[in-house]
């Protein structure tokens, strides 16, 4: 296991609408002196104008195992893809999966899931979510579009150049009410540092969940979009079984809409930390490094999703709290 | 390392080491027997001789690997695809030349295999596949898998049909009707693995959710066999039977193998036994034609040989890292395999080995 984790490629997954620079990033990230071998997926092949032998086409295949059950759905041809290239793994040290602008970005994450090769041999780093700030309010309504956001660990808000500050402002807390946990950048022309795009490690278990504190401190959130984060932080300890099983029932009636939760938690009679991640139905948890002895000890969870009811998803994580004696 | 306590024989001996510069993606012999083709990750192509195991460079490392190879069943051809989207066709006069080149848009060939009894070719293109005909020069063919980009090709041992794995199962085309709809096993999930049996009577399909189904052509009932460890990647059937004139089916998931053999009473169905298992995924599963001499080749870097396609009888070991792929002789003389890190091996049959199996 060991041998297996020190190998393993990461693979950051690029998203965002057709426009919106996801190639101009995509040629940042291919020609910056980062010292790193780039292999690129890229699925709308006419986009990108480099010539580079590490740059491969494919067509997006999505395929649906177990009578498609939305967390069973993988995309085969990543799967063939990242096989036929991990034979060449000398040949570059990183992976960029670039999505369609109408691309969902689910069976591409979950394929890191479920796939046991690709479980294997490669490591998820990121979902990058570019957003052209001048053109994203057409797009609103479409799924893909508020999707993308919800998946992202980074979001570039890209052309800001192109919008007043007022606007730029109110379209960061726009954003920043569907995705608490993601990291957001303005940008222009995609210029970003390639240490905030690579190597960002957001699906390891043992990197710290970071909730934006002005997200935790707003009174109003906007609530005009059915994507929306809810972050719950809670003092006191979880009885372990009550939350399994709040949590299995509610990624079993719920699944479909939670786009992707994180958390840290603080079980009744353990002395480590449980973390926790999950992306639709598929959860993946462990107990993590001891609670340090002048540390706070307290549950956060983030719950991204459509259709969240916060009050009862409060509630019900409330409700798996060990009663304090008083 | 085993959970065997079978007796270890010497049945082969190593014959010659060589390396390439990269990843061994296949090894593909000639049907009759004189050579070998072997092609790596970065692009080489390479022609063994048996007498001598001298090579021919047929292409130098160009950047691109080639994933599929193979000789055509007369062994006049050879054919090579892969990343660059170029399929190429040599004849031997008895020098190779090269006859034909097609040049594909981006999508990666990485199945191509001929007919068992014409020089006809067929590869891969995304979703369909191409029938090419050696003797008019011509591409007689485009069949349209349509679900996905095609995993799998392989002839009926008879040449009676082509099946085409992928999404959703496989699909077989008669060869004499390419324009009827083709039969279609439907598995729930995407076929990895595609395998006839040598007597053309059962196709057997290894899946991506841990399962195989096992067709008797004309029956429309298939058998579902499941409880595997992960997806199903190597299947392969023996042409000998140990009992009830019943060929064997091999299985590889994951690190095990599994056996099947087909019981005599219907309703038992197929009865499987474990072979101990590797420490590393298995990348290669054959029979040795005319026994039941089974080799595994794992990422573990070992290649097992199983006698009876029960015991183990032989442990063949000699890459830095693991197995890629391995083949046998048309006749089961040699064995060869080829490594992750560009090792190339052949084993010969040992006199010892012979002589211990005469007695």
């Amino acid at each position: 296991m060991v041998t297996e984790l020190e190998t393993a490629v990461p693979v950051t997954v690029l998203t965002g609408y057709l426009g919106a620079g996801k190639t101009t990033l995509l040629n940042r990230i291919l020609t910056h002196e980062h010292g790193k071998k780039v292999a690129v997926i890229v699925n709308e092949f006419g986009e990108v104008g480099i010539d580079n032998q590490l740059v491969i086409d494919t067509d997006e295949e999505i395929f649906e195992m177990n009578n498609g059950c939305i967390c069973c759905t993988v995309r085969g041809d990543l799967i063939r893809m990242i096989g036929n290239l991990m034979k060449r793994r000398d040949r570059f040290d990183h992976i960029v999966i670039e999505t369609t602008g109408l691309a969902d970005p689910a069976p591409v994450i979950q394929t890191f899931f479920m796939d046991e090769d690709v479980q294997s041999l490669t490591s998820l780093d990121a979902v990058v979510t570019v957003v052209d700030a001048k053109h994203i309010a057409q797009h609103w309504e479409a799924d893909e579009a508020q999707e993308q956001i919800a998946f992202a660990d980074v979001i570039l808000l890209n052309k800001i150049d192109l919008i007043s500050v007022a606007e730029l402002d109110e379209l960061e807390k726009k954003i920043r009410s569907m995705n608490a946990m993601a990291k957001i950048y303005r940008t222009r022309d995609a210029q970003i540092e390639m240490d905030a795009l690579l190597g960002v490690k957001a699906f390891d278990l043992d990197r710290a969940l970071e909730i934006d504190p002005n997200f935790l401190g707003e009174d109003a959130h906007e609530h005009d979009e059915t994507v929306t984060s809810v972050a719950i932080v809670e003092s006191g300890e979880v009885d372990g079984n009550q939350l399994n099983t709040w949590l299995s029932h509610l990624l079993r009636y719920q699944g479909q809409d939670i786009f992707r939760m994180k958390g840290i938690l603080n079980i009744a009679g353990e002395d480590n930390r449980f973390v926790f991640q999950g992306v639709h139905m598929l959860f993946d948890g462990k107990p993590d490094r001891l609670w340090k002895p002048n540390e706070t000890r307290k549950n956060e969870l983030v719950f991204i999703g459509r259709n969240l009811d916060e009050t009862a998803l409060r509630e019900d994580f409330r409700a798996c709290l060990v009663p304090t004696q008083s | 390392m085993f959970s065997t306590n079978a007796k270890l024989r010497s049945l082969f001996e190593l014959r010659h080491q060589s390396s390439l510069s990269n990843y061994v993606t296949r090894v593909a012999w000639s049907p009759i027997g004189k050579g070998f083709a072997v092609c790596s990750a970065a692009g080489e192509i390479l022609l063994y001789s048996m007498k001598t195991f001298e090579s021919v460079v047929l292409q130098t490392e160009t950047g691109c690997s080639i994933d599929s190879l193979a000789f055509s069943y007369d062994g006049q051809f050879l054919a090579a695809g892969g990343q660059s989207g170029e399929v190429n066709i040599w004849q031997f006069k008895p020098k190779p030349e090269l006859i034909q080149t097609f040049k594909n848009r981006s999508a990666w060939i990485d199945q191509l295999q001929w007919s068992p009894t014409q020089n006809d070719l067929a590869f891969s293109l995304g979703k369909t596949v191409q029938i090419w005909d050696a003797e008019s020069r011509e591409i007689v063919t485009t069949l349209l898998f349509g679900d996905s980009s095609v995993s799998q090709i392989v002839w009926h041992p008879g040449g009676e049909s082509i099946s085409l794995g992928g999404y959703q199962g496989i699909k077989i085309w008669m060869t004499n009707h390419w324009d009827d709809d083709p039969y279609h096993l439907i598995v729930p999930s995407a076929s990895v693995a595609v395998a006839w049996s040598p007597s053309g009577r059962y196709v057997a399909s290894g899946n991506l959710d841990r399962t195989i189904n096992v067709l008797e052509w004309g029956n429309p009932d298939p058998w579902m066999m499941s409880g595997f460890p992960g997806k199903v990647r190597q299947l392969a059937w023996s042409d000998r039977s140990i009992r009830n004139n019943a060929p064997l089916l091999a299985s590889a998931s994951a690190e095990s193998i599994v056996v099947w053999e087909k019981h005599e009473d219907e309703a038992i169905g197929w009865e499987s036994r474990v072979l101990g298992s590797h420490e590393g995924v298995v990348q290669g599963l054959c029979f040795q034609p005319d026994t039941t001499l089974l080799a595994s080749a794992s990422e573990d870097g070992s290649i097992v040989l199983w006698w009876q396609a029960t015991s183990m009888t032989q442990v063949l070991e000699g890459v830095s890292d693991g197995f890629s792929c391995l083949a046998w002789h048309p006749q089961g003389s040699y064995l060869i395999a080829g490594g992750e890190q560009g090792e190339l091996l052949i084993w010969g049959q040992s006199s010892r080995g012979q002589g211990f199996k005469r007695r």
